[in-house]
């Protein structure tokens, strides 16, 4: 080997070994601003952010001064906040039974009144261990799962763009992988409450996800509506349990916190290919899940139904992109990229200003400095399209036909206005007269000004 | 120490109620109004104070407590009672509730509960509309509601009246910072959402110099979404702490409004006559 041939060996080599130590060098240091996440050096928390992501942000108040233990909590707190004694006494930690302790107030948040912390799921799981390892397991799944959720919102580019009082909803949703009580809420923590639908709604419900609309109105859901009062709600979610299944009767069979291993179609922004081996045995795993029910054959029927409908709903979403990318391969755009506020949190679309569709251009991030047209997608894919998925997953034919129509008419609109835009930029070359400049509109005014200087 | 004052106020109560029979009904309202003037004089100027005794067809005794002495406190304390006036299931008021957190524990344990007990004390697991917006049996409901404004924020008074009623109700369960954090969490990101409508009404005043009305039918579409739906959805998320009606009902809500405005007058301005 010459000389000159050792040099294109190790000279890459070299290269690739300092990007990857520099990218992990950068990636560590840009996590180590006051925020949290990917972009922690480009916001701050508001300081309701401690109760959502406590992990992160949440600091001991210091009104109180002492050390407490056992009944003297309780006894004070009886009288300051009597709601969650009452939780507590009604609970499992104060009534434990077959002579275990009595879990105390000071057992989760410390008995330091000045350094007082909100249990994150690592302090639930020194006890509950199983269900913790089960949760933590998620993670090997990726996201869509809830062990993963504050991460994916804090590393939302949208998120770290808007003002942080903007987007606190986010984190309360995405504070089920920093805290444990959002399904099984404070201070009773009952597992019997985190078995049914209703504990799944608040964040599980409305345009991009409507799981319990569609449950709700699916064969399964109307028979939970009907005699879920009737049933018992102490007893696992295992097979011959319950008549009817619910969030947690599919998505954690068993009992197991693991919402992530089965899931085929995610969250429905993006199209997978449902056949891959992978896919295959999370299949399986439906398949069984099913049949404490239903035949196999009519499972693996809905399950390809699914498929389906899937497959239909990414040709409409795709004609709909690429109706998008004409416009702006020709520059018809209005406002384009550059004469409307930058995508979020991207030092080079200051440079080389683009506009995004679709799932991997990041087009997720990008619903509120857009033109209407590319808002319109963003609405046919976030709302209507997902609306038509949960209810094929749920079985909610109503939900498909209707998210099915829906996007029909988005596509035809978007059309439509595709076909404006291109009318009137032959009216402008026609006439020789410049498209008027739309920044003085896009990029001043009382919100998009202060969304500029506060994030 | 609270709970032997309550103790002692209802066996006073009940002590000095004792002397007549409680006659069982049916009553019409004028019969409950000229009786309670006597026996509970607070609860019926607290009600001559809000807005249900304000509005037009006023919401009196009967219509919430029924015209029978029987279960009539219990009855009224249900969300039920509330739900049909405003907006029903499905709208966003009730809905918004409904599918909060505290919403969720109604739905599924209001059956358990002993509604005779008073709406103190956390004696509910959940605070449900009478809850929050009669707490103590406070019968004024204004008190723990604003007077609705759109573009501007309201007064540092009426916001500390409104607050200062809804702490007294939210430390049953809740520590004090916590709930100021979400006061003042809430504030900002109402204030968020006004700048949204201002920015729109701005650019909607410049352009009535330069359109006619019917040209501007689209964008003002728009923009009365903004103010009667899009902004209440997050008035109504913050109140009744719903991170749906905050965020997806809410705020891209409102930007969608917004930028429909923009890309309406951009239209406008590339087509001229």
């Amino acid at each position: 080997m010459s000389r000159q041939r050792v040099y294109y060996v190790w000279i890459p080599l070299l290269v690739a070994l300092v990007a990857v130590a520099a990218g992990y060098l950068y990636v560590d240091w840009s996590k180590g601003g006051g925020g949290a996440g990917l972009y922690s050096r480009q916001w701050l928390p508001d300081a309701v952010f401690a109760y959502w992501n406590p992990g992160d942000f949440y600091q001991s108040t210091d009104a109180v001064v002492g050390e407490f233990e056992g009944e003297q909590c309780v006894s004070c707190h009886e009288a300051v906040t009597p709601g969650i004694v009452k939780d507590w006494q009604a609970s499992r930690h104060a009534n434990p039974g077959n002579g275990k302790a009595t879990v105390y107030c000071s057992a989760c948040h410390g008995n330091n009144h000045q350094a007082l912390h909100l249990p994150t799921p690592d302090v639930c799981g020194t006890c509950h261990a199983t269900q913790h390892a089960q949760f933590e397991d998620e993670k090997r799944y990726g996201f869509p799962s809830h062990a993963l959720a504050m991460e994916r919102a804090l590393d939302a580019k949208h998120f770290v763009d808007k003002p942080k009082a903007e987007v606190t909803a986010c984190l309360q949703c995405h504070s089920v992988a920093s805290k444990c009580d959002s399904c099984h809420t404070r201070h009773r923590f009952n597992a019997a409450e985190a078995r049914r639908p209703e504990a799944c709604i608040t964040c599980h419900s409305g345009p991009p996800h409507p799981d319990g609309e569609t449950y709700f109105a699916s064969a399964h859901g109307r028979l939970y509506l009907d005699e879920g009062k009737k049933w018992d709600w102490s007893k696992p979610l295992s097979k011959g349990n319950y008549k009817g299944p619910t969030c947690a009767y599919c998505h954690m069979g068993d009992g197991k916190h693991q919402v992530a291993n089965k899931s085929l179609w995610k969250f429905g922004i993006k199209q997978i290919n449902p056949l891959t081996s992978g896919n295959e045995v999370k299949r399986d795993q439906w398949v069984a899940l099913c049949s404490d029910c239903h035949a196999a054959d009519w499972s693996r029927q809905q399950l390809a139904g699914l498929d389906a409908e899937r497959k239909q709903a990414w040709k409409k979403l795709y004609s709909a992109e690429a109706v998008l990318k004409d416009l702006r391969s020709d520059n018809l755009l209005y406002p384009a990229a550059g004469e409307r506020p930058p995508y979020p949190a991207d030092w080079l679309d200051s440079i080389r200003p683009r506009a995004r569709v679709g799932f991997f251009e990041g087009q997720a991030s990008a619903f509120y400095n857009v033109s209407p047209i590319e808002r319109d997608y963003f609405e046919m894919w976030y709302f209507d399209n997902l609306g038509a998925y949960k209810g094929a997953a749920h079985g909610d034919q109503g939900a498909v036909s209707h998210g099915h129509a829906a996007m029909d008419q988005d596509l035809a609109a978007i059309e439509k206005e595709a076909g404006r835009l291109r009318g009137l930029a032959e009216r402008e070359q026609q006439a020789q007269r410049r498209r008027p400049d739309p920044s003085k509109l896009w990029l001043f005014g009382d919100y998009t000004e202060f969304n500029k200087e506060q994030n | 120490m609270r709970g032997l004052l309550c103790v002692w106020l209802f066996g006073f109560a009940a002590l000095s109620m004792a002397d007549a029979p409680i006659p069982k009904g049916a009553f019409a309202n004028s019969a409950c109004l000229a009786c309670h003037q006597q026996q509970s004089a607070e609860l019926v100027a607290a009600w001559r104070e809000s807005a249900h005794a304000a509005t037009e067809a006023t919401v009196s005794c009967v219509d919430c407590h029924g015209n029978t002495h029987s279960n009539a406190a219990a009855r009224a304390r249900r969300d039920s009672t509330c739900t049909d006036c405003h907006g029903g299931e499905g709208g966003p008021v009730v809905h918004s509730y409904t599918t909060s957190k505290h919403g969720v524990l109604m739905r599924l344990e209001q059956d358990e509960w002993d509604w005779r007990r008073p709406l103190a004390l956390a004696n509910y697991r959940a605070p449900g509309c009478a809850y929050c917006h009669m707490h103590k049996g406070n019968h004024n409901v204004s008190a723990s509601v604003r007077v609705w404004n759109a573009t501007q924020g309201i007064d540092a008074t009426e916001r500390e009246r409104v607050q200062d009623t809804m702490r007294a109700v939210c430390q049953d369960c809740h520590s004090p910072r916590y709930i100021t954090r979400l006061f003042d969490n809430g504030e900002r990101m109402l204030d968020i959402g006004r700048m949204k409508v201002r920015e729109a009404a701005g650019i909607l005043e410049q352009a009535e110099n330069e359109f006619s009305v019917v040209e501007l039918a689209a964008a003002r579409e728009h923009f009365a979404k903004m103010q009667s739906l899009h902004l209440k959805n997050l008035y109504l998320g913050i109140g009744h702490q719903s991170p749906d009606y905050q965020w997806w009902h809410g705020q891209p809500a409102l930007d969608g409004d917004l930028l429909r405005i923009k890309g309406a007058l951009g239209e406008l301005r590339r087509a001229p006559k």
